[in-house]
């Protein structure tokens, strides 16, 4: 929010004026609101260590503020970033050029897990193998933003985005008088466009049957699955609701079995089929990679799409760009160091205290070191790790986030923040106008994440 | 409809209508420790134990009656299945599965009452709340049913008060044979005063009290309960009014009508029989054997409506 010490920048203007004009009794009264509204809606998440009763995420009543010309530059970067991606997965399944190109190694794909030998040589409609992807961005200064993360299967978070822009305008309607705010609302139209624009070969109706596929109510997206099915007007399903029958997929309903096109999976490749991957796999449904293959139904994101967002293929991403879309990038990656080639590893370990050490295969802020602010022993930890398993980590500068101005106890302090916008495509490429931004409620944090503590606040766009 | 949301949407319901159930049992039992015990009958917590079908359970936690672990049982108990708390544990979490095959209200009411009873578990409770927490029970279940009133009229809406029906049919059933059976083993005592007090406290747990003063004068007597309570259309607890519901919503559903036909077909004699039956007969024949044989029959169509819809 500000420009420089006390400068405020420009379109923060008016939420200063409306933070000023706020009692702290106000501000304990909404903060209260929010929570039991939150509650009450059941948006609620569980974390590796689980308590007994759900938790919220702490949610700032803050909003963070991008301007018109801002979020274009952003919006354009994205929507490049998740075209290059798709054409990456298109390549590695089919022709391989970027490896014949010698750009990317070979062995970093195929030796991947996350690569899914099964899609070999088959094409998914409008060869969109990731119509859903999540980046993570971060703002280093002005107009100076990093991408630190793409999420290519499934990435959660957009029921935040809409939940928080619920509540700020029922909590605070004038505020949304007074700002043109760009609205996001349509998001749930938008993703149920995007898949129906990808449904399969073989689907003859004009208005494909859409299902969301769940793993079930324990885990910890469950609310989201269900808010989008039910903003999509679409069904919510698990596995045991669907069955293979003659190179179709089926689900039970109560007039008996029904026709599914298009399944927008929330389940990880693992568990789709266990004739396919996971033979000890209890959840999945059998014979459905079969349907897929014959263009029977549509399963998105397609399995093996991991692969695109790997923390070692993140690397090339720029050079993807180039490659496929013969364009410049433009978001620039984090520096990001290889721990598997020696001579990066040998940096690594020698500048460990000013890096972010993280897993390959790690998210939600788990396995991860940040050497600046690390003890002695646990930089010494990871020291060992790196040495018995390079290939397992990669090392980031540790980067200044921007601050965002943050309600900490009834105070105004600057908080660190990340951002991640979800872009669609399928028959068109679009970018949501605004955001999931998390913060690191906790003073001089680097981590955003939830499962950490991490809240999250309300994202505008200005409009034009 | 997924045959899982179909099998859900009835479940919360009859969870609902259970959890109303046993705080209205409650309150009966509450009502009758207020009054002097009448030698020679059973303690009232027992038979309030026994119409909420906790007798076992409880007596394997606990060797002696006490208010106190009744309430505690039939309110808080996690090892219950038909404690308030697990009735309403158990509609919520099918409500999170199926929450989009209802209107946001009717989950904001059913997810409210959860937030509220785990902050009155984690209170527990004082003698005096019981009528509080009765009270409470009841308006909250109020809430999800009057949430029910702006549901599109679709399959959805004909499970959920098949579901309610199903469960409340059972239940006054059960409460007429506990009542009348396990209290009134003794001829001598029907037509008695305290036999009278029983039956009012029946009407109690009915929440039909009141409205059995409007729809008959004079004194109260057991056939004029029995009547109500078992024949009279217009009571909304009545066995016969549960069956036309059942019957109507089964009926109004509109998938796969050769299903619908099957159990229709296994109910509709008894529906005839309850619409022409005269009371008299009814008790003569025996009141316990015939909510006998209902008890059965409802079981089995609820065990057809698993079948036919939900597998």
């Amino acid at each position: 929010m500000y420009q420089s010490e006390s400068v405020i920048r420009n379109h923060y203007n008016n939420i200063n004026d409306w933070l000023d004009q706020m009692t702290s009794k106000v501000i304990l009264e909404k903060n209260a609101e929010a929570e039991s509204h939150f509650r009450n809606i059941g948006i609620t998440f569980s974390t590796n260590n689980e308590t007994a009763r759900e938790r919220i995420i702490p949610f700032d009543l803050i909003p963070r503020i991008f301007t018109y010309t801002e979020w274009l530059r952003l919006e354009r970067g994205v929507i490049q970033r998740a075209k290059a991606l798709n054409a990456f997965l298109a390549d590695i399944y089919n022709q391989g050029e970027i490896i014949k190109a010698n750009i990317i190694p070979k062995e970093i794909i195929y030796k991947k897990k996350s690569f899914e030998p099964s899609m070999f040589g088959f094409s998914p409609p409008r060869d969109i193998y990731s119509p859903i992807i999540g980046i993570d961005l971060v703002r280093t200064g002005p107009n100076e933003y990093f991408v630190l993360e793409d999420n290519c299967r499934t990435p959660s978070g957009v029921s935040y985005m809409l939940e928080n822009r619920e509540i700020m305008m029922r909590m605070f309607p004038d505020l949304f008088h007074n700002n043109r705010v760009t609205p996001i609302d349509d998001y749930p139209t938008r993703l149920l466009q995007t898949l129906m624009s990808l449904a399969p070969i073989k689907c003859e109706n004009p208005e494909p049957v859409c299902v969301l596929l769940t793993p079930g109510p324990l885990n910890s997206a469950y609310y989201e699955h269900s808010f989008l099915s039910d903003q999509m007007g679409i069904e919510m399903v698990e596995s045991t609701d669907l069955f293979v029958e003659g190179k179709y997929l089926y689900m039970k309903t109560v007039d008996g079995p029904k026709r599914v096109d298009v399944v927008y999976r929330r389940i990880d490749d693992d568990f789709l089929d266990p004739l396919c991957f996971n033979p000890q796999s209890v959840i999945g449904i059998p014979g459905i990679m079969d349907v897929y293959r014959t263009g029977g139904v549509n399963i998105c994101s397609a399995p093996g799409a991991g692969i695109a967002d790997d923390k070692a293929i993140y690397i090339y991403v720029p050079e993807m760009i180039k490659f496929y879309l013969g364009e410049q990038p433009i978001l620039d990656n984090v520096e990001t160091w290889n721990c598997e080639k020696e001579q990066e590893l040998k940096y690594v370990l020698d500048n460990i205290n000013e890096l972010v050490v993280k897993e390959v295969d790690g998210s939600g802020g788990y396995g991860m070191l940040i050497g600046p602010k690390s003890s002695k022993s646990s930089i010494d930890e990871f020291k060992t790790k790196l040495s018995t398993n390079p290939k397992g980590y990669i090392a980031q500068p540790l980067l200044d986030l921007s601050f965002s101005p943050t309600l900490i106890k009834n105070q105004v302090e600057g908080r660190r923040v990340d951002l991640r916008p979800f872009c669609l495509i399928g028959e068109q490429a679009q970018l949501s106008s605004g955001g999931l931004t998390r913060v690191a409620m906790k003073e001089g944090s680097f981590v955003v994440n939830s499962s950490q503590g991490g809240g999250v606040k309300d994202t505008w766009v200005l409009a034009e | 409809m997924l045959s899982r949301t179909a099998e859900y949407l009835y479940w919360i319901s009859r969870y609902m209508e259970r959890a109303e159930t046993t705080a209205r049992l409650l309150d009966v039992g509450y009502r009758m420790s207020l009054f002097p015990n009448p030698s020679g009958y059973n303690n009232e917590w027992e038979s309030v134990l026994s119409a909420a079908g906790a007798i076992e359970g409880y007596k394997n936690k606990y060797d002696t009656i006490e208010q106190r672990n009744v309430e505690d049982y039939l309110f808080f108990d996690e090892s219950n299945p038909s404690s308030v708390y697990n009735c309403i544990l158990n509609a919520r979490n099918n409500a999170l599965v199926v929450r989009t095959s209802f209107t946001p209200e009717s989950w904001l009411a059913i997810n409210k009452t959860y937030q509220e009873i785990l902050n009155l578990k984690e209170k527990k409770f004082i003698k005096s709340d019981l009528p509080d927490l009765t009270e409470w029970t009841i308006e909250q279940v109020n809430l999800f049913r009057g949430s029910l009133s702006s549901l599109l009229r679709n399959d959805g809406y004909n499970f959920l008060f098949l579901g309610l029906f199903i469960e409340r049919a059972d239940n006054s059933a059960r409460l007429l044979d506990v009542k009348y059976f396990v209290l009134l083993p003794k001829p001598q005592y029907v037509g008695g005063n305290i036999d009278n007090m029983q039956w009012s406290i029946l009407l109690r747990s009915l929440s039909s009290f009141r409205a059995f003063r409007w729809a008959y004068n004079g004194n109260i007597t057991a056939t004029k309960i029995a009547d109500f309570l078992v024949l009279n259309n217009n009571c909304p607890r009545s066995l016969s009014f549960c069956i036309q519901n059942i019957v109507k919503h089964l009926t109004n559903l509109r998938c796969s009508p050769e299903k619908v036909g099957r159990i229709y077909n296994n109910l509709k004699d008894l529906n005839t029989k309850i619409q022409e039956e005269k009371i008299e007969t009814i008790v003569e024949y025996g009141l316990h054997q015939f909510v006998t044989q209902f008890i059965r029959k409802i079981s089995s169509v609820d065990n057809e409506i698993h079948k036919e819809f939900f597998n």
